[in-house]
């Protein structure tokens, strides 16, 4: 499970059982669900269990899986309970039985079979010669409101000059960045909270996760159905790249939230009385796994920033990017010294590291990115990363900790020796 | 700070598996499925087998399928389709290098219609389904009645199966910007170094038995599976061969005979559906004994007990005219083949010795008293 898939998780697991009902009402949730939040083990269990009509006896289960292979099974079962997909049948008299809750396997094999009249994975329309929008587009188009989020986060502490980026913050995603304490605004300047350090070094899809489950939030205040907003979410993944889809048979919440998803570059529409809008790859990715991700996201959609950064044993660190963002970024945590037309290079050192962890950023976070934004050529090495440096770095973290509190408790005032040994 | 030390950080493991390529061959002899047309009729099965490639693609976003027809003379692509046959005017721009265009997911392979049905089917499934329909009418169209033998060419659709993974297995290694440095044969040689980009894998539903005259061809395409470790599972919905099992037995795939056709689906979804980093932990639903026989080089029947030849291992059902091996061409020499042994009478103990052994334990027994 990826630590992108983490926070919609855990988000997804308080929510009560019937608006699980609800939810699995749409195949393309259904399916969503399936695809993303399930360990690998338990879609298998999922799928065997599928069209099987009487509910399976728990030891035949067992004896399916290997008995080096129980701590997985008993992960992969407890979660499906939790998710609300695995149900014990109540057959008295019998040994307990599991079969999968219904809403949700008739939605699934739904999914997989086609047919009914849900519409639940989108209304594709046409569109006149002249409006239709190119994939190279879309994923632009993305890229600047996407940055433009980011950059708004990081332009402020930085002091890098980020206004050319062009794109104007609407107030309503300002609002959210601070609602989930990503930044934190004193007066007229924007500052970047701790988790919005950790919110810059994750991945793209991460962010959006993170993004969608802070809109998630803010929409229960607004009195928007979550439950209609989640599952609008889930058919945004499956729709395909580069199709206008139909506003037409859409909810009023629905069309809001594609009026506000817009502001992210997650969908896009002309204008907001147009009849259609096209899902980007920020949308169409969501619910892809991580290893689909790698190729298609929207970091190495454009070849230049597909794995930009070098950096070598002596710590130095060299990327090649001209995107005022990235260097921000990097910024965070490395002296730059030298910038060319097309890279910029620097060194990371024990202060800026320090510097670095002072504003919270942990040196997993550093790693990581470091690791997911590595050039191809350091890529293809194993490990990527040399590994002094993610020691080194490592170890400049643990200089702060060397010191840990545990709470503990003190009495005090006793009224005899009798009472102070007795305790 | 000991936590910073040990090695075992810098092995960076992804715990999500790879995706897997599913490549199914369908034993498309029409003989053998008019056989089998009361418990499980074609059109059954196929959207049986829609369902199972639909569960397969919904594992994973990133998860493929290829499926091949094996016919009764010739082994052909059903999905993806070679591009040419999509779009046979820009065929010249494709065959500069040889290589033929597989038209994949990503491009729209079929006619867009956008009808009401779209908004009620994921889109991958829909374009897989449509696609495999179309070819599967064309080529039972193009079928005449005179190309029907009883046998189907499971090797050919082999071939195309292995051709194709290597091909996937190459595009899928996107690390190296240099897709001809890396080939199958260095991953499968250093397993260790790289993650395996791919788990490519291969499903065959047969149902015509007797493959005997394709004996050295299957094989030499189970020993380049086993070679690249991709296991082949069996569907054995109907017939008998022997050397389907071997495959699956060499490659540690699985085999099922259909018990009840009908409940294909069933089958599918728990036998075959899991891929290799779920078959770690599940209990594989195998066959219990594996016919190990082998098909004679001369007649191509199945032997039990055969002779070999001792210099390039060809086997024959009896020794071949003139003592001539017929690959390799080595003169043999059968030896007294043929004759009775010799029997040489047991010689019988000599009384004696027996009465010696018994009057030496005698004496042991009896020395420490």
């Amino acid at each position: 499970m990826s630590a992108s898939s983490l926070r919609s998780f855990e988000y997804l697991e308080g929510l009560p059982g019937t608006t699980f009902n609800r939810l699995y009402k749409q195949p393309s949730t259904a399916l969503a669900i399936f695809r993303r939040m399930l360990p690998h083990l338990a879609k298998s269990f999922v799928m065997a269990l599928l069209y099987i009509s009487r509910p399976m006896p728990v030891t035949d289960l067992e004896a399916w899986v290997r008995p080096d292979g129980r701590r997985e099974r008993d992960n992969a079962f407890n979660l499906l309970e939790r998710l609300h997909i695995l149900a014990s049948a109540a057959n008295p008299g019998k040994p307990r039985a599991y079969n999968l809750t219904n809403p949700f396997a008739a939605s699934l094999r739904l999914a997989l079979t086609g047919g009914g009249g849900h519409n639940s994975f989108g209304v594709p329309t046409n569109v006149a010669e002249d409006d239709v929008i190119t994939i190279p587009e879309l994923d632009e188009f993305a890229r600047k409101q996407w940055e433009g989020v980011l950059g708004y986060m990081v332009g402020s502490s930085t002091g890098v000059d980020l206004s050319n980026s062009g794109v104007e913050l609407s107030p309503g995603v300002q609002h959210l960045l601070r609602g989930g304490g990503l930044v934190d605004i004193r007066g007229r300047r924007v500052e970047i909270t701790q988790d919005g350090f950790a919110f810059l070094l994750q991945e793209v899809n991460a962010q959006v996760w993170t993004m969608l489950v802070l809109y998630l939030q803010a929409a229960e205040k607004l009195s928007m159905d979550e439950c209609e907003v989640l599952s609008f979410l889930f058919t945004l993944g499956s729709l395909e790249l580069g199709v206008p889809y139909s506003k037409t048979n859409l909810t009023a919440t629905q069309c809001q939230m594609i009026h506000d998803l817009s502001d992210f570059g997650i969908v896009h529409e002309a204008t907001p009385e147009a009849s259609h809008f096209y899902p980007t790859r920020l949308a169409t990715t969501l619910t892809s796994d991580a290893g689909g991700l790698r190729s298609t996201s929207l970091a190495s959609s454009s070849d230049a920033n597909r794995g930009f950064i070098v950096i070598e044993t002596n710590y130095r660190i060299y990327a090649y990017t001209s995107s005022n963002l990235q260097i921000a970024i990097l910024q965070l945590f490395t002296r730059l010294i030298t910038r060319y037309p097309n890279m910029v290079a620097g060194k990371i050192t024990r202060e800026s590291i320090r510097r670095a962890i002072s504003m919270g950023i942990t040196s997993d976070q550093i790693i990581s990115y470091l690791t997911t934004h590595a050039h191809p050529q350091m890529a293809k090495k194993q490990p990527v990363l040399p590994a002094t440096v993610v020691d080194q770095i490592r170890l400049w973290q643990l200089e702060g900790d060397r010191m840990k509190a545990t709470p503990g408790f003190l009495f005090k005032e006793f009224n005899t020796q009798a009472d102070y040994e007795a305790t | 700070m000991n936590a910073v030390d040990g090695s075992d950080h810098y092995s960076k493991t992804s715990d999500e598996p790879p995706p897997s390529l599913l490549t199914i061959i369908l034993d498309t002899n029409p003989n053998a499925w008019a056989l089998l047309s009361p418990t499980l009729p074609l059109s059954a099965a196929i959207a049986n087998l829609l369902v199972f490639i639909n569960a397969h693609l919904a594992f994973n976003n990133a998860n493929k399928v290829a499926i091949i027809a094996s016919h009764t003379q010739r082994a052909e692509f059903l999905y993806p389709l070679p591009a040419h046959e999509i779009s046979p005017h820009i065929n010249g721009s494709n065959t500069h290098n040889g290589d033929v265009e597989m038209a994949d997911g990503d491009e729209p392979t079929v006619a867009e219609e956008t009808s009401t049905d779209d908004a009620n089917h994921y889109r991958p499934f829909r374009q897989i389904q449509s696609t495999l329909l179309t070819s599967l009418s064309t080529l039972l169209k193009t079928t005449s009645p005179t190309s029907l033998t009883p046998t189907t060419s499971i090797a050919g659709a082999l071939t195309l199966a292995l051709t194709y993974i290597n091909r996937c297995t190459l595009n899928a290694s996107t690390t190296s910007p240099n897709p001809t440095t890396t080939t199958p044969s260095d991953n499968a040689l250093n397993p260790d170094t790289a993650p395996p980009p791919l788990h490519p894998r291969i499903l065959i539903l047969s149902v015509s038995g007797d493959l005997a005259h394709q004996y050295i061809p299957i094989m030499n395409t189970i020993f380049a599976c086993q070679r690249l470790s991709i296991p082949i599972d069996i569907a054995k919905i109907s017939g008998d061969t022997v050397f389907l099992q071997q495959a699956s037995d060499a490659t540690h795939g699985t085999y099922i005979k259909l018990e009840h056709p009908r409940g294909l689906l069933q089958y599918l979804m728990m036998g075959f559906l899991p891929d290799q980093s779920c078959r770690g932990f599940l209990v594989a639903p195998t066959a219990v004994g594996v016919d190990f026989r082998a098909a004679c080089f001369c007649h191509r029947r199945v032997v039990d007990v055969g002779f070999v030849c001792s210099i390039c291992l060809s086997i024959f059902c009896s020794p071949p005219e003139g003592a001539i091996c017929l690959t390799c061409g080595t003169h043999l020499q059968l030896g007294e083949y043929g004759e009775k042994p010799a029997v040489v009478a047991k010689k019988k103990k000599k009384k004696r010795d027996m009465v010696d052994g018994k009057a030496k334990e005698a004496t042991v027994r009896s020395r420490p008293g």
